[in-house]
This record gives structure tokens, C-alpha cells and sequence, in this order.
């Protein structure tokens, strides 16, 4: 399924996204930065040819940004308007506190999706705080949300729920075991070769070899800033652009921003790169 | 895998430490019937992921799993419950015992006497060392620790929550009271951004040489536990224990009895790269950027100095701050030469003593990030 969505996935992932759809529970994938987790969630989101909804998480995100707000401008201009009418004041708020005055956020818009279900991804949720998660618990749990003016909306849909993490913090145990779990690593060299040529099918096969030999050996030198599998890709990419056939000292001084995003890992790569040559 | 073998697989899932519940136990038996059972590594894979929380359950459920596919699942539970019961009847150490029950009844001895306040001055009080401070001052100690908890709590977020009062209006809420007055924006609610909560881990050294220092530092650790939720706090000698779930107890009293039972390796050597890098392994990804690390040695380590600076630099990288308090600043004739000292240094932001009150009071302003 997943191979016609370029990405290239292993029975691993494969497997966790058929149980997250049998078993209609959400899938949390953890890894390292760069090594396609969100991609997960698009090429699913492709395959079952589906919306996909995302939810970058940050810290202090909250309710009124992930779930709904009301539209306030709009409230207030429908009040003015409505300033020589006869309606009552119950009236009144009934008529500023219903869905055409609902501001929908990606949760709630997971949740309303009527024509089927959509993919939500929420996207490193370990940079969201505590509270945030807590909240997340909440829905996950029953896919419903309950407005105090409107009342409670249930998903018509339940929607395939992806979340990504780096790491950065440690999740709560109650959500982790709502979740089925996936881990991510580096691919092997075949694979990230697969990916390469997969996704920038331009590249000649010596120049997408040595390429991905290369990301593989810095991927062991301790650098700080670990390249992912975005990153040779966006070398790669931009090796494509610069039409070069071979990786020369010219052309590598020209494109190690690409993958290299810390001076001192830069030195390190050097230093590294000429003991071994 | 059949039912049965699949539910004493969870239990010894469970015996090694994975938090797998019941329904944990009921969704893998879900699994089990919508994939090919045949298929090992399908089998392997779909209980992974319904079975597993973290990456680092990995390898004991592969461990298992390999055990159970190939049909051995009683002995296995038998050799694993028998280690545990085995590790349990180890006594701990006689000199954590001992140092315990010394402490404890020193304690005591010093809150019986009734003390007449006598003309000595507060200063001078602040100035003794550690060693013969009494219970009333023990609490003073407590009463820092609460002061400084509340400053770390003063930190705007950047969630709002609503007020009386503030610069910020509330529209949700002024948009709601403004429907009494026909939808007149007359009366006006507020928000302001909540406070943040900085967290603070307590890492602290109770090996031999602080022995004289360990019974203050850990009350004033006690006293920074309970005043705040958000404390973590560990002991090290040789090895690393957390002790937080000991030190929210009510009384000071209680908290020492559990740590009597449940820590081990007191007043032993130090290892101080050893109990860091412990530490890293298990609870650096709890540590962000609101996080405070307290470190509170003496910087006399038996081990490489090499390790010693490695596990401080990783901890520094991920920490807001990471404050070392060592007794010995207290000494103006100390100069911080040991090796581990020396190989600390450049990842310390904070580097103070913490011999008396005074010292401790200082500290104040450094613990707000």
C-alpha cells in the first residue's frame, strides 16, 4: 500500500499502522529528528486518499489552538447588526454561540470530518507541556468534545491518529499506553539508497551510492547534529541541481550545509573524513 | 502464541518491568486474531507495539519474546521470580543502617532539650557549621527551601489563565458579559499569563567524606520536596537511587525511616562520574530547558575524571542550569583542585558553597532560571 506513496516502509511500520487501523487506537512513533516520521502520516494519509490534519505542537499550546475558539470579531459585528432587533438576549446568544461562529481548530476539525476518516497527525507532541497532554488523553480516549454553549459533538469518524515524538521530553505512561508504540532509527544503507533514488529518481546510481555511503559513516562520528534521512535528501537534492556527476572536494565544500548544520561538526567531519580516505 | 502463553508472557513482560496492565493484556489478544499467528516476526512485531511503551523496552521484550516463541514460558517465570526474591533478601549495607539510625536519634536528641534563645545573633548562627544544628534550626533550613520553591514558581508561561484585573483582555469572557448589557462590551475581563513552573532536580552526594554535611543538605532537599510538586531527587555514593517517593512524607522522621530501608550504599565511596552517567541513562529525558540541576558534592570522586566531565556536559546541554554546591567553597583556604573538581568546572553555570544557612540563602537568586 504504502509503496505506491513513495515511502518506503518496513514490515515494522507497516505492521503498526494495519494494528493502529484495527484496532482503531492512535500510533506513536519516536525516533531521532529527520528520519521521516511525519512522513509516515502524509503517506498514510495519501494511501487511504484521505485528508490530513496536523497539529504542530509548541509549548503553551492550548485548547483555544488545538481544539476550537470562538470567532470573536464576528460575534461582536453579529451583535451590533442585531442591535435594533426584537430578539430576546437568550436569543441573542444562542444565535452568536452556534457552529457558524466556531472557529475550528485541527482536533475539533478531526473530529466534525464527515466524509471519512481523516489522518491527525500530532506532530512532536514532547515539545507540548503536561497539561496539554493530559488534555490529548481526553480526546483520544472517546473522540468527543464537549462545548459548553453547543454541547457535545462526537466523531463521526474516528480519525487514524499518528503521533510523533523526539524525545525531547518523557511522555506520560498513560499516554503510552493509549498508543501503540513505533520506533523509527536510521535505515540501513539499502534502504536510505532505496529512499534516495525513490525520491530523487535524477540522481545517477554511483553519485546516490557514494552519497548515501557517506550520510552512513557520519551517522557514527559522534557528530552533535546527527543527519537524518532529510538531510540526504536535501543534499541529494541539491547535488541534483548543481548537476554534478561526482562528489569532488569542490562540490562537497559547496553542499555540506545540506547535512552538516553545526560548525564544529563540520571540523569533525573533516578531520574524520580525510583519516579514512 | 496461544492465550495462555500469551498472558504469562505479559506477566513476565510485567516481572521485568514493563507497564503492561490488563488491558494491555486484552488488546494483544485482540492483535493475536487479526494477524497471521504463524508468522514470527508478524507475531513479533504487533505485540511489540501494542506491548512495548519506549524504545528501551526493547530489549527485554526481545529477550522474551525469544524465550516464549520457542516454548520455555514456566521455567523462565520460575529463574525470574526467583532472582527477585533472591536480590530482596540481601540486607542492605550495615553502614547505611547504621548512619540511619545515628542520624535519626540525633535528631531527637537535639529537640529535647529546650532551647533558651540565647543573645547569639542570627549572623553568628548562620555561620556554624552544619554539624551541631539543631531541630528549630533544621526547620529554618525547611522554611529557605519552601521560599526559594516559591520563587521558582514566578516565572510567566505562556498559557493565560483569567483575572480580575490585568493588561490583557479576555475576549471569550468580556464577549459573554457583554450579553447582559444587548451585546455592549461595558464590563471587560482580563487574563494574564499564567506563572511557569521550573522544575528542580536534587542530586546529592551522601558519600563518606559528606557525611557531616549529607543530614542538613538532605533536609534541605526534604523541604524543597514538599513544597513543591515538581522536585526530583536523588542520592549517590557508588551507585544512584531516587528517593523522591521517600521524601514526600509528612513528617522528616518518616521520610528518613523509608530511605533507611529502601537506599543502599551510604557513606560508601564516591563515584560521582559513574552515579551522573547512571543518572543520564535513566532520567535525562525528564530534564528540559525549566529544569534546574542542584548537584551537591564534594567533588572527591574515586573514578575518571574523564567520565565525570562527560556525563556533566550532557547534562548541561539539555538543563536550564546546572548548579553545583560544594561545603568545601565554605573553607576560604579550599581551592576546588581535586581531578573531578577541575574536570567539573567548565560545565558548572553556578558554582557555590552550601556549608550554612547564609550559604544556602544566597543561593536564592541563582535557583530562578
Amino acid at each position: 500500500m504504502l509503496a505506491n506513496e513513495v515511502y518506503i516502509a518496513d514490515a515494522g511500520i507497516a505492521t503498526a499502522l494495519y494494528l493502529s487501523m484495527a484496532l482503531g487506537k492512535p500510533l506513536l512513533v519516536e525516533g531521532p529528528a529527520g528520519v521521516g516520521k511525519t512522513e509516515i502520516a502524509k503517506a498514510l494519509a495519501h494511501a487511504l486518499d484521505t485528508k490530513l490534519i496536523r497539529l504542530q505542537c509548541y509549548e503553551g499550546l492550548d485548547a483555544t489552538t488545538a481544539l476550537y475558539e470562538w470567532n470573536y470579531p464576528k460575534q461582536l459585528l453579529h451583535l451590533k447588526l442585531e442591535e435594533s432587533s426584537s430578539a430576546s438576549e437568550a436569543e441573542k446568544e444562542a444565535a452568536i454561540f452556534s457552529e457558524a461562529f466556531l472557529l475550528k481548530r485541527p482536533l475539533l476539525q478531526a473530529i466534525t470530518e464527515h466524509e471519512r476518516a481523516p489522518v491527525l497527525l500530532i506532530d512532536e507532541i514532547d515539545r507540548s507541556d503536561e497539561e496539554f497532554e493530559a488534555f490529548l488523553l481526553e480526546i483520544l480516549s472517546d473522540f468527543q468534545v464537549t462545548i459548553p454553549e453547543i454541547g457535545t459533538i462526537k466523531a463521526t469518524h474516528r480519525p487514524h491518529v499518528v503521533l510523533t515524538s523526539n524525545r525531547s521530553r518523557d511522555l506520560s505512561d498513560a499516554l503510552r499506553r493509549r498508543c501503540l508504540y513505533h520506533w523509527i532509527d536510521y535505515p540501513s544503507l539499502d534502504k536510505e539508497l532505496e529512499i534516495v533514488r525513490a525520491k530523487v529518481p535524477t540522481i545517477g546510481q554511483v553519485l546516490s551510492q557514494r552519497l548515501t555511503t557517506i550520510m552512513q559513516r557520519t551517522r557514527t562520528m559522534g557528530l552533535s547534529k546527527i543527519p537524518g534521512v532529510a538531510e540526504t535528501l536535501d543534499w541529494a537534492n541539491a547535488l541534483v541541481a548543481l548537476q554534478a556527476t561526482e562528489l569532488n572536494d569542490e562540490i562537497m565544500a559547496e553542499t555540506i550545509g545540506c547535512f552538516l548544520k553545526d560548525e564544529a561538526d563540520v571540523a569533525t567531519f573533516k578531520a574524520t573524513q580525510i583519516a579514512t580516505d | 502464541m496461544e492465550i495462555e502463553n500469551l498472558v504469562t508472557f505479559c506477566r513476565a513482560l510485567r516481572e521485568r518491568g514493563l507497564s503492561v496492565t490488563p488491558a494491555e493484556v486484552v488488546t494483544a489478544a485482540t492483535v493475536l486474531q487479526v494477524i497471521d499467528t504463524k508468522d514470527r516476526d508478524e507475531v513479533f512485531l504487533s505485540l511489540r507495539s501494542v506491548l512495548t511503551t519506549s524504545i528501551d523496552d526493547f530489549p527485554v521484550f526481545a529477550e522474551l519474546f525469544e524465550a516464549f516463541w520457542n516454548r520455555s514460558p514456566r521455567k523462565l517465570i520460575e529463574r525470574d521470580s526467583g532472582t527477585t526474591v533472591r536480590a530482596r533478601n540481601v540486607s542492605p549495607p550495615k553502614g547505611l543502617a547504621f548512619f540511619l539510625e545515628n542520624w535519626s536519634a540525633s535528631v531527637r536528641a537535639g529537640a529535647a532539650p529546650v532551647k533558651v534563645p540565647g543573645a547569639s545573633d542570627t549572623a553568628s548562627r548562620a555561620h556554624k557549621d552544619f554539624t551541631d544544628f539543631s531541630h528549630e534550626e533544621l526547620e529554618q533550613i525547611s522554611q529557605l527551601a519552601r521560599r526559594i520553591v516559591k520563587r521558582l514558581a514566578s516565572k510567566p508561561s505562556r498559557r493565560w489563565q483569567p483575572v480580575a484585573r490585568g493588561h490583557r483582555v479576555n475576549l471569550r469572557r468580556s464577549l459573554r458579559l457583554s450579553l447582559k448589557t444587548g451585546g455592549e462590551l461595558i464590563e471587560l475581563a482580563y487574563k494574564r499569563r499564567r506563572a511557569k513552573r521550573t522544575k528542580l532536580v536534587v542530586i546529592c552526594d551522601v558519600s563518606g567524606s559528606m557525611d557531616m554535611y549529607s543530614r542538613l543538605l538532605l533536609q534541605f532537599v526534604y523541604g524543597l520536596q514538599n513544597s513543591f510538586a515538581k522536585v526530583e531527587s536523588f542520592v549517590f555514593a557508588t551507585t544512584l537511587s531516587r528517593i523522591t517517593g521517600e521524601l514526600k512524607n509528612k513528617t522528616y522522621r518518616r521520610a528518613l525511616d523509608r530511605l533507611a530501608s529502601n537506599v543502599q550504599g551510604w557513606s560508601g565511596g564516591t563515584r560521582i562520574g559513574a552515579s551522573l552517567a547512571n543518572f543520564n541513562v535513566q532520567w535525562l529525558r525528564r530534564i528540559d530547558k525549566r529544569t534546574v540541576v542542584i548537584i551537591l558534592s564534594d567533588g572527591w570522586d574515586t573514578g575518571e575524571p574523564e567520565q565525570l566531565a562527560h556525563a556533566l556536559s550532557k547534562l548541561q546541554e539539555r538543563a536550564g542550569r546546572l548548579v553545583w554546591l560544594n561545603p568545601l567553597l565554605g573553607n576560604s583556604m579550599y581551592q576546588p583542585l581535586t581531578r573531578g573538581m577541575q574536570a567539573a568546572l567548565p560545565f558548572i553555570n553556578v558554582f557555590a558553597p552550601a556549608h550554612d544557612l547564609a550559604s544556602l540563602r544566597a543561593l536564592e537568586p541563582h535557583l530562578v532560571l
